[in-house]
């Protein structure tokens, strides 16, 4: 089975945003709202270090980190068991998904959830520009919508807007029961954490800290699992898949490499990277 | 056939009673007009925003469940064990009761996004949410009310000819069916208001992410506020009653039951409470003053609103001998009881959403009205205020309960009269179908 989970290696981000831009502009979020934030752990605001300098006798003890957050996909979902009707729920590749038009907007998720990953559409959702963003359709009033980890990409065989965008290699999303995965190599070779583990949610999101991974270079706009299986990509063949619908957010040069099925993702990109 | 037993509290409306109708009316078509006005601009016209995703309308549904309890047991109790007592309080208990419920269910109406979808509930139920748990026992709990108020007092509506009697005969031999099937009726209500109250509090209980909420003890104590506010409402409606109707309290019992409620209080503020505070207390902290001083004094002003005004001194009024007699003292302490449970809900609400679990800046964005570029869309702290427009709402659903309570006292026969009074007072008007 598929269940897919995002590796984010704090040590790799940048504070640049780019991942929380990203993911407001593909999945038309309205102003005023944010699925996928970049927090400052340090200061009292963002981009702000704790600690002193260390010139003229501060204590030279200046400390700042980066903690991406959005919604962690839970394998114990408290927003999915608190749902009345069902219409947040678990996807079978393990994606926890919202049906906005089962949606009642009791926002008893937003109480279970221990993230804040959630937002409620309090009046009617407002786009800039009018006619919205991305690929996603917009929700109407009076409902909860949160990250779906682009669930409408990954059905495409795409990564997540955020993981595409990362200009520091830092998010990696892909299947956590395949063994081969960066993903599932990253959990067991570094240290990572879940966020908030005590409420025994257990998170798919997983956090490296402590030793920088090498992350995974963004060669293509494209799953690993895809890069790995579409065949015409090795013999240089047209690399757009057979079902044609890859053509709508990348252009078929973004993929023209050399990746093979067993390449080590520590290798640096090459030639073009992805796109968006 | 059996002659009437009893009295209705009010034979007509005087100009007090018009006046209190057309002001209740006033008031609920306040509140009608500011729900309309929420569904078109949304609940952006509430004070909730997503870091404080509930406010008002589940303080006070929290507050209405518990208000809901004390009439059911107060009626149901004596007669599931086949006692006379408070017999007085039987009828106007479970009014009480079922006005209270009706404003529970209510009021979650007003806090729901899309209430045209709340058809699925039916059709999509999840049945690990303790909010479909709670949908289901609120509207057994109402249902419970309707048909026990009406078993209560079928016999005497027949008796008077009353349709309500909905074709109901009044005979002896009736009576004494009814008789047995209140009995099963106190002993279904009994264990289904413990369950209304403990799925209640397993709304809260059950989640992990909102702070003090994630308690076992939460279930136990909102079992213990419903006692406490419930038979404080009863109390208070039953006063009021007494003065302004033609309904009367039996001051015997009143008395008794103003001791009870001191019990429930001393339960209640005291006992729980204290179970609760101590563990963390004791746990947080080093010094022998450090941990008496976490234990003993709140956080903010809503603890001492419940514990202090709420609390100790309805308690203490209730326990001077001297004092607890007296009609304008049990009048007092019952209604800071009520008062001081409100604070309660109020306070858990606030204990769950104004600290967030990750607060690192710049927050969560708190959607809502969004002003231009210079507005900061962003909190690290829950903050929440409830707006003119939830209040009109929550006053315009609290005028219906009392309009419930009142057309109750004048279409019911709330008062049972025992069986020699009952001729003076009624005139033996008997019509039978």
């Amino acid at each position: 089975m598929t269940n897919y989970g995002l590796v984010i290696d704090q040590e790799r981000c940048i504070g640049c945003q780019a991942c929380a831009v990203s993911c407001k502009q593909e999945n038309n979020v309205p102003m005023g709202q944010f699925w996928n934030r970049v927090l400052t752990e340090g200061g009292d605001k963002i981009d702000t270090p704790s600690g002193g300098y260390p010139e003229d006798g501060g204590s030279g003890s200046l400390d700042m980190e980066y903690q991406p957050t959005a919604c962690q996909h839970c394998e114990n979902a408290p927003c999915v068991k608190v749902c009345p009707v069902n219409a947040t729920y678990t996807r079978d590749d393990g994606i926890v998904e919202i049906d906005y038009d089962k949606c009642i907007g009791c926002r008893y998720c937003m109480a279970a959830c221990p993230y804040n990953a959630r937002v409620f559409n309090w009046d009617e959702p407002e786009q800039m520009p009018e006619e919205g963003t991305g690929d996603v359709a917009a929700r109407p009033q009076g409902v909860v919508e949160k990250c779906t980890f682009c669930s409408h990409r990954v059905d495409e065989g795409l990564d997540p807007a955020c993981v595409v965008n990362c200009p520091a290699d830092a998010r990696i999303f892909g299947d956590l029961d395949d063994e081969g995965s960066t993903v599932s190599k990253y959990i067991n070779e570094y240290e990572t954490d879940q966020l908030l583990e005590d409420r025994g949610t257990d998170p798919k999101t997983h956090y490296i800290s402590g030793e920088m991974s090498p992350g995974r270079p963004q060669t293509s706009d494209k799953m690993e699992s895809e890069l790995d299986d579409v065949s015409p990509w090795s013999d240089g063949a047209e690399d757009v898949p057979s079902d044609a619908d890859g053509s709508d957010s990348g252009d078929s040069g973004g993929s023209h490499h050399s990746i093979e099925s067993d390449a080590d993702p520590h290798v640096p990109a090459v030639g073009s990277g992805g796109d968006d | 056939m059996a002659a009437d037993s009893s009295r209705i509290a009010i034979p007509a409306f005087g100009t007090k009673g018009k006046l209190w109708l057309g002001l209740l009316a006033a008031i609920m078509v306040a509140g009608l007009a500011a729900w309309g006005y929420q569904l078109t601009t949304g609940l952006v016209a509430t004070g909730m925003r997503n870091v404080f995703s509930w406010g008002l309308y589940i303080m006070m549904f929290v507050l209405f469940v518990g208000l809901s309890a004390g009439g059911l047991i107060i009626s149901s109790a004596p007669k599931f064990f086949h006692s006379h007592r408070y017999e007085g309080f039987a009828r106007l208990g479970v009014l009480v009761s079922l006005a209270c419920i009706t404003v529970a269910g209510l009021l979650i109406l007003p806090d729901i996004g899309r209430p045209e979808r709340l058809y699925q509930f039916f059709t999509s139920p999840d049945f690990r949410s303790p909010m479909v748990w709670d949908f289901g026992i609120v509207i057994l709990y109402g249902v419970l009310n309707l048909w026990y108020l009406w078993l209560l007092t079928r016999r005497d509506l027949a008796a008077r000819g009353s349709r309500l009697a909905l074709g109901v005969a009044d005979t002896d031999a009736g009576r004494e069916r009814d008789r047995t099937l209140m009995f099963w009726t106190a002993a279904l209500a009994l264990p289904t208001a413990v369950a209304l109250h403990s799925v209640t509090g397993w709304i809260f209980a059950t989640q992990i992410g909102r702070g003090d909420w994630f308690s076992p003890l939460v279930a136990p104590v909102f079992i213990a506020k419903a006692l406490v506010s419930g038979l404080g409402l009863l109390l208070v409606v039953s006063v009021l009653a007494d003065r302004l109707t033609n309904y009367e309290v039996d001051r015997e019992e009143l008395t008794s039951l103003g001791k009870i409620l001191g019990i429930f209080l001393a339960l209640h503020v005291v006992y729980l409470l204290a179970a609760e505070r101590l563990p963390h207390a004791w746990a947080n902290h080093f010094e022998f003053w450090a941990i008496t001083s976490s234990f003993l004094i709140g956080e903010s002003v809503y603890f001492w609103l419940w514990t202090v005004v709420g609390g100790a001194v309805p308690l203490v009024m209730l326990m001077i001998p001297s004092l607890r007699k007296r009609v304008s003292v049990i009048f007092t302490a019952s209604l800071l009881a009520v008062f001081g449970t409100m604070f309660e809900g109020i306070r858990l609400v606030f204990t769950g959403y104004e600290v967030a679990n990750i607060a690192l800046p710049p927050g969560i964005s708190t959607g809502g009205e969004y002003a231009g570029i210079t507005t900061d869309i962003w909190a690290t702290a829950g903050a929440y205020t409830p707006t003119l427009v939830e209040v009109a709402v929550t006053l315009g659903i609290v005028a219906f309960g009392a309009l419930i309570v009142t057309l109750g006292l004048k279409y019911v026969p709330i008062q049972r009269v025992e069986r020699p009074e009952s001729y003076a007072t009624d005139g033996g008007r008997q019509e039978r179908q």
